[in-house]
């Protein structure tokens, strides 16, 4: 604690910028209380300086001149007034100046207004006296100012590993993720539910890890196993399948915002390397990759290397692709018709937007413009993490897409490119000189059609650039429109010949192309040793209004936790902002990373997170429900070395994962939100899980792992399907379709993520859009997924298939029937179950016009448009049903 | 109150975080407070919306010509053409085909006549819209200025030249919503021919989102994939298929008694299967008498299928539907060559049923608030195109379209191309124009029907210098 001096500094020393200042009436000044303030009675910092900062602030304080000479952001100042006097005059809101002009509508100025609930915290404080708790500096420098407030919201705090609930007791639950949570069960006087059968876990193991549902093989093996390790077996058998990293980085995809195209424009071009990003984190996840090393290298993978990026080892490739995570944003540069200066800006905010809400689960895009209206995030603080990644994106000497991948290529490989291309160019010109030749042939020929002695004056005007020709000239060709051929026009003189030289020409040179080697780049973010640009804060955002330079740096809420950043690092070959901020995050120390990433990955395995709002941490965001529990699952994760695997396994044990999901009155009526957990959560399975449960269940999944994605296009009708385009250059469809090789078979994880073009059969299942990125998805009934169901062509096929897989299992229809359910919903049918279905079976079906051909003979029919095959009708509407499409 | 604040709310409660009350006044104060951090997914809905100012019109029916229909021979009379037929034009032209191009002008072959008690001059070609003229707007200066075929379906149908932006009829679903929850917003009807040039371009949601896409009505079964089922489950079989589902799914919400999840789930296939019905229905022409029928030339084979079309966009709109578009096929008129045969008979498959439309929407009244729209995305030159096959080649400078209902003035005709009918010199109507006048009469606002993106607002005319028509409302 320190004396509050007599008087502040008016001007800092030389060469100390804003923040500084800013800083230095912190240091200087003392927060705490001097004066009696009664326990009732409201005072400043309670409710009053959260409603001046949300609407007087930004011209009353934060802008680089106080309006009016007032500066709202003390109590002492808003008695000290402005240049229309005192703001405020203690007991009497009325006379008040501030209630005045609030009351008026003069006050804001903007079209929102104070609503009254707001007014009426600042007359209450007013008329209490307008005490505050703190002494308050006589004056501070603009900007915004952090109080104790700020700086003591719980996400901000150290993380310290609690204590764990009933440790050491007699009876105490073995899993300290229990432990935490029956502690508050039973404060509201709850206990966990009973565990769930063993059917029903074990499917939504699968789902939970693999995000496929278990094959017939894997119940019988985890029913016959009787031995207490069986639960283990089988998540350990899970843990080191292949799907689980496809499953567990569709999920780190949403937070990254994965897109295979750039968006941006409405031309959405391709990103034709997105996917190596893509497979870089299945293969990290697969191989529990320690966290920490995992986000610096997707934040700073480059700076571990040393350009140029040539003959990397696998492990090298991977760093470098694993930035590939920062240039997941709409980046629509490469379009010659967008406005570049605004474009460029808004991939840099688009990113670090991403890269906010992953990793600190704080929206500082709000401080773009101003200071952040609820967190203590200064506009300042925004352009100093901003100007972390600046020398990568740097505004004035932008690469676009198309300039931002390495090549994987060894130097022999650059050498057989080089030829291949110096012959392609070859041909290309000779090409164009035949193309000439009839060009000036079809002239000559058009030449003939007007009189002898006009002739020689259209050679002329034809040789004549256009702006040069004479007025009889420009008739001359007005008159003759036909004379006007050139490269681009003279297909429609002649179309059967140039279709056959077009025909050559192409033959030609695709032959010359095979011989080139297959392209192979990583789309990455790297920086050019060397030019660091300076960073300036846009005043209001606006990069055309650019103010005071800043330099690299955290957050000052944080300023423990977050590691000075160099301006440039003379160890390393780039600037190493990234590196340093990187490893910043991931000390062990950052108190927002690790919460953010456990309380995803809890959401995840829970349908809920322990803060509710995943991606807001900050003072708008939910309070945890179990903070306790959430900082020892952080501390844990850090100190097991940063093991996602680990976290599953100590998650999935626990009783709470394993509870029924069952509701019980008794439990509902206390906590129907289930915040407290003392039950499962019913689930609905994403739209990539149900499409990959389709083809699971009806045997046609394709498991091929990684590489290009599937292509999508539309149909039709303008339905994004899984299909090569094969519009014709006016987007017609040409009818024509191209084998697709399985490629449509294969896991959703793999389908391309074309921004415009959703696919079909995900989109209704809230497919979330990447803007840029997404936090926690949504999950909706809506009758589109219902239809979606009833009637998609590619649910009715797969519908087909799970018949004919019944099938060629067997011909016995009892066996049919119990194979499909331990398929499609994980268990054995109870009796009931198969009287329902050899009911439906056996009545004939007959579709509108068609006719009954016998009953459940078990043969499909011979018409499919006419009768209907009772036995793919009964499969379709398994896969219809809520319990294929939830995890109990 | 939204459901997220009440779950908040009872979270609160349970947790005794703060009081019911400071939570209630926090909840409050948050919906009028300055943008926030977005905490809850953002949903797009059909749900019906109220304009900003009070519409003249709610719903429309779009005829689009695609091809560029001749307005010389049908709606736009030019004398001095007539005059000059067969002569050499010595003024400038813009050509899309070089290869064919020749400056000998081609008057029109088919004889105008005034109808109505405007005295709409109309050629012999047009003449069924003689009974609909005092309904109709004939706008005589469209300009796009752009003369490839996809650029100026663009222009028309999405506001500007380029491709992958929001179809006319997803900005008016996302400005209004729909009115029949049971029926998509923004239908479009297919020609048996196949797809415009664009194909389903035209009909895309761009970067809106995409529930404001517009659903095909193909001229085959079924008719509307995903809400009609395929043959194979029309009828008893689908009925079978969701009483079984039901019986699933009410056991499975037995087990898990309170889930209001599960219930949803079922509720959903209801309304799904209420849908079925309800497109079934809508698309059930035999409903409508026979004078009907014949009225949409239904007993003709020229006009069966456009009047068809025509009878199920009425039915539509008296549905509830926002927005029906009925294409006609690839390049139907785009006549570069036979232009004398061929136009004949486009319109005799066509313009009969459309000018039924028109009288039948107005005598259901119907039609003061429905806008139809018929017109392409061009018009055509007055010079020969292929002297062998006569025939005119591409004119985005100045050509015609139509429009009646919904606040456009009838019985009138506005603005004018030159002497010979290439380039539009009088009250040029854009197509940004067009737009401005469109939004405005459905009570919608140019400047604030937009669209959050990426790169900044979107917008249907864009920033582009559109004004409202005062003469054609």
């Amino acid at each position: 604690m320190c004396a509050l001096p007599e008087t502040l500094p008016q001007t800092p020393p030389k060469g100390q910028g804003l923040w500084l200042r800013i800083l230095s009436v912190f240091l200087l000044c003392t927060w705490l209380l001097p004066q009696e303030v009664s326990a009732e009675d409201p005072v400043f910092e309670a409710e009053a300086r959260r409603v001046l900062k949300t609407w007087c602030w930004h011209c009353h304080g934060e802008d680089a001149e106080f309006q009016g000479g007032l500066d709202a952001r003390f109590a002492r100042q808003l008695l000290k007034g402005g240049d229309s006097g005192p703001a405020i005059v203690p007991h009497d809101p009325a006379a008040s100046l501030l209630i005045q002009r609030i009351t008026s509508g003069e006050m804001p100025p903007s079209e929102k207004k104070v609503p009254p609930q707001d007014l009426q915290v600042l007359q209450q404080w007013i008329a209490a006296g307008a005490q505050m708790r703190t002494t308050e500096p006589e004056q501070a420098a603009p900007g915004l100012l952090l109080s104790d407030e700020d700086r003591s919201h719980w996400a901000f705090q150290p993380i310290v590993r609690p204590p764990v609930p009933f440790a050491g007791q007699p009876g105490a639950e073995a899993n300290p993720v229990d432990a935490f949570l029956l502690q508050r069960l039973q404060q509201h006087g709850l206990q966990f539910a009973a565990e769930a059968d063993r059917e029903t876990l074990l499917r939504r193991l699968w789902l939970d890890l693999t995000g496929l549902p278990p094959s017939t093989a894997a119940i019988d093996q985890f029913i016959a196993d009787q031995s207490p390790e069986a639960w283990n077996t089988a998540m350990e058998q899970l843990l080191a399948h292949p799907a689980y990293g496809e499953r567990w980085a569709r999920h780190w995809l949403d937070v990254a915002g994965y897109a295979d195209s750039d968006g941006y424009t409405e031309k959405d071009p391709e990103r034709p390397w997105a996917w190596k990003y893509r497979d870089y984190v299945i293969r990290s996840l697969n191989a529990d990759k320690p966290w920490n090393q995992f986000l610096v290298e997707q934040l700073a993978g480059d700076e571990l290397l040393t350009p140029p990026f040539e003959n990397l080892t696998p492990e090298q490739a991977d760093a470098l692709t694993a930035t590939g995570f920062l240039r997941m944003a709409p980046d629509g540069t490469a379009d010659g018709s967008v406005d570049q200066p605004t474009a460029r800006n808004d991939v840099v905010a688009e990113t670090l937007k991403t890269v906010s809400t992953a990793l600190l689960g704080l929206s500082v895009g709000c401080a773009q413009c101003h200071d952040h209206r609820y967190d203590p995030i200064s506009q300042v603080d925004y352009y100093r993490l901003r100007a972390i990644f600046e020398p990568a994106w740097n505004i004035g000497e932008w690469r676009a897409p198309g300039g931002r991948i390495v090549s994987m290529w060894s130097a022999q490989t650059r050498a057989a490119a080089a030829a291949v291309d110096q012959e392609l160019a070859e041909t290309a010109k000779k090409r164009t000189e035949e193309l000439d030749g009839i060009v000036q042939e079809t002239f000559e020929r058009e030449l003939q059609k007007l009189p002898t002695e006009r002739q020689a004056l259209a050679r002329a005007a034809r040789d004549a650039p256009k702006d040069k020709r004479t007025e009889e000239q420009q008739q001359l060709i007005r008159e003759f429109p036909f004379l006007n051929v050139d490269r681009g026009s003279v297909y429609l003189y002649l179309p059967d010949r140039l279709t056959g030289f077009n025909k050559k020409w192409d033959d030609l040179t695709a032959e010359v192309r095979k011989k080139r080697p297959a392209d192979d780049y990583v789309m990455c973010l790297t920086e050019l040793p060397g030019r660091i640009p300076a960073t300036h804060l846009y005043s209001r955002g606006d990069h055309q209004q650019p103010r005071q330079q800043v330099v690299p740096g955290g957050l000052s809420v944080l300023e423990q936790a977050e590691a000075v950043i160099p301006e440039d690092d003379p160890a390393l070959p780039t600037s190493g902002r990234r590196l340093a901020w990187a490893r910043s995050l991931t000390s062990g120390r950052h108190p927002l990373v690790a919460r953010v990433l456990m309380n995803r990955f809890w959401m995840l395995h829970f349908g809920q997170g322990l803060v509710a709002t995943a991606g807001e941490f900050g003072v708008k965001g939910e309070l945890p429900s179990h903070p306790e529990l959430l900082d020892w699952l952080a501390i844990e994760f850090m100190e097991s070395g940063w093991s996602l695997k680990h976290m599953h396994r100590l998650i999935l044990s626990s009783r709470a994962w394993r509870q029924s999901s069952v509701r019980r009155p008794e439990h509902d009526a206390v906590d129907p939100d289930n915040r407290l957990l003392g039950r499962m959560n019913l689930r609905r399975l994403e739209a990539e899980t149900i499409r990959d449960c389709i083809l699971a269940v009806s045997g046609q999944l394709n498991g091929k792992m990684g590489g290009p994605p599937a292509p999508v296009s539309p149909d039709d009708v303008g339905q994004y399907v899984i299909a090569i385009d094969t519009r014709d250059s006016a987007g017609r469809p040409t009818g024509k379709v191209e084998a697709l090789n399985g490629e449509d078979l294969r896991r959703s994880i793999y389908v391309q993520v074309r921004r415009s073009m959703p696919l079909g059969v995900l989109e209704p299942f809230d497919l979330p859009r990447m803007t840029p990125n997404c936090e926690r998805r949504a999950v909706s009934t809506t009758s589109s997924q219902a239809l979606l169901m009833l009637n998609n062509p590619f649910v009715l096929q797969q519908a087909g298939k799970l018949a004919e897989r019944l099938r060629s299992g067997s011909q016995e229809q009892r066996e049919q029937i119990e194979t499909a359910w331990r398929l499609v919903f994980g268990r054995r049918p109870t009796p009931e179950d198969v009287a329902g279905a050899v009911e439906f079976l056996a009545a004939g079906v007959t579709a509108a016009g068609g006719t009954a051909d016998g009953a459940g003979d078990g043969k499909p029919a011979a018409n499919a448009g006419a009768a209907v095959d009772p036995l793919q009708l009964w499969c379709h509407a398994l896969l219809c049903s809520s319990g294929f499409l939830y995890a109990e | 109150m939204s459901h997220y604040t009440r779950r908040h709310l009872l979270a609160q409660q349970a947790f005794g975080l703060g009081g019911l009350a400071a939570a209630w006044v926090r909840g409050q104060s948050a919906a009028a407070e300055p943008p926030k951090p977005a905490l809850e997914p953002v949903v797009f809905d059909l749900q019906p919306k109220a304009p900003a100012a009070p519409p003249r019109a709610t719903a429309m029916i779009s005829m689009f010509m695609q091809g560029g229909p001749s307005h010389i021979d049908l709606f736009d009379p030019k004398p001095e053409l007539n005059r000059l037929h067969m002569q050499t034009w010595t003024g400038s032209i813009k050509y899309d085909n070089a290869g064919e191009a020749s400056s000998k002008l081609f008057g029109c072959p088919w004889r105008f006549r005034k109808h109505g008690q405007c005295g709409m001059d109309l050629s012999e070609l047009a003449a069924p819209l003689g009974e609909v003229a005092d309904e109709i707007c004939l706008i005589r200066s469209m300009h796009t200025g752009v003369n490839n075929h996809g650029e100026s379906i663009n222009a028309l149908n999405t506001g500007r030249q380029l491709g992958g932006r929001p179809a006319l009829g997803s900005w008016l679903t996302y400005g209004l919503g729909s009115q029949n929850s049971r029926l998509p917003g923004f239908l479009v009807l297919t020609d048996p021919g196949g797809l415009p040039v664009l194909g389903v371009e035209n009909w895309q949601n761009g970067w809106l989102p995409s529930v404001y896409q517009g659903t095909v009505v193909r001229p085959q079964e079924p008719r509307i994939l995903n809400l009609d089922p395929p043959a194979v489950l029309k009828g008893a079989a689908q009925e079978q298929l969701l009483g079984y589902v039901r019986r699933l799914n009410s056991r499975l919400l037995e087990q898990h008694p309170g889930e209001h999840d599960l219930s949803a789930r079922m509720q959903s296939y209801e309304l799904a299967a209420g849908m079925q019905t309800a497109a079934r229905e809508a698309l059930d022409i035999t409903q409508e008498t026979q004078a009907t029928q014949q009225r949409y030339g239904l007993d003709r084979d020229e006009t069966r299928d456009y009047g068809t079309r025509c009878l199920i966009a009425r039915r539509l709109i008296e549905r509830g539907v926002r927005f029906v578009q009925l294409h006609t096929g690839n390049q139907t008129w785009d006549h570069h060559g036979g232009i004398v045969k061929g136009l004949p008979a486009v319109c005799r498959r066509t313009i009969p049923p459309a000018a039924a439309l028109v009288r039948d929407l107005q005598e259901r009244g119907l039609l003061a608030t429905t806008v139809v729209h018929w017109g392409g995305e061009m018009g055509r030159l007055p010079v020969i195109q292929n002297e062998k096959n006569i025939g005119r080649d591409h004119n985005t400078y100045g050509f015609t379209q139509w429009m009646a209902g919904g606040g456009f003035r009838g019985g009138c005709i506005y603005g004018a191309t030159d002497e010979i009918g290439h380039k539009a010199v009088e009250n040029i109507v854009n197509h940004y124009d067009y737009h401005a006048t469109l939004l405005h009469l459905f009570g919608l606002s140019p400047e604030q029907q937009t669209f959050r993106r990426a790169n900044g607002t979107g917008s249907l005319l864009d920033g582009q210098p559109g004004t409202v028509v005062q003469g054609i409302i």
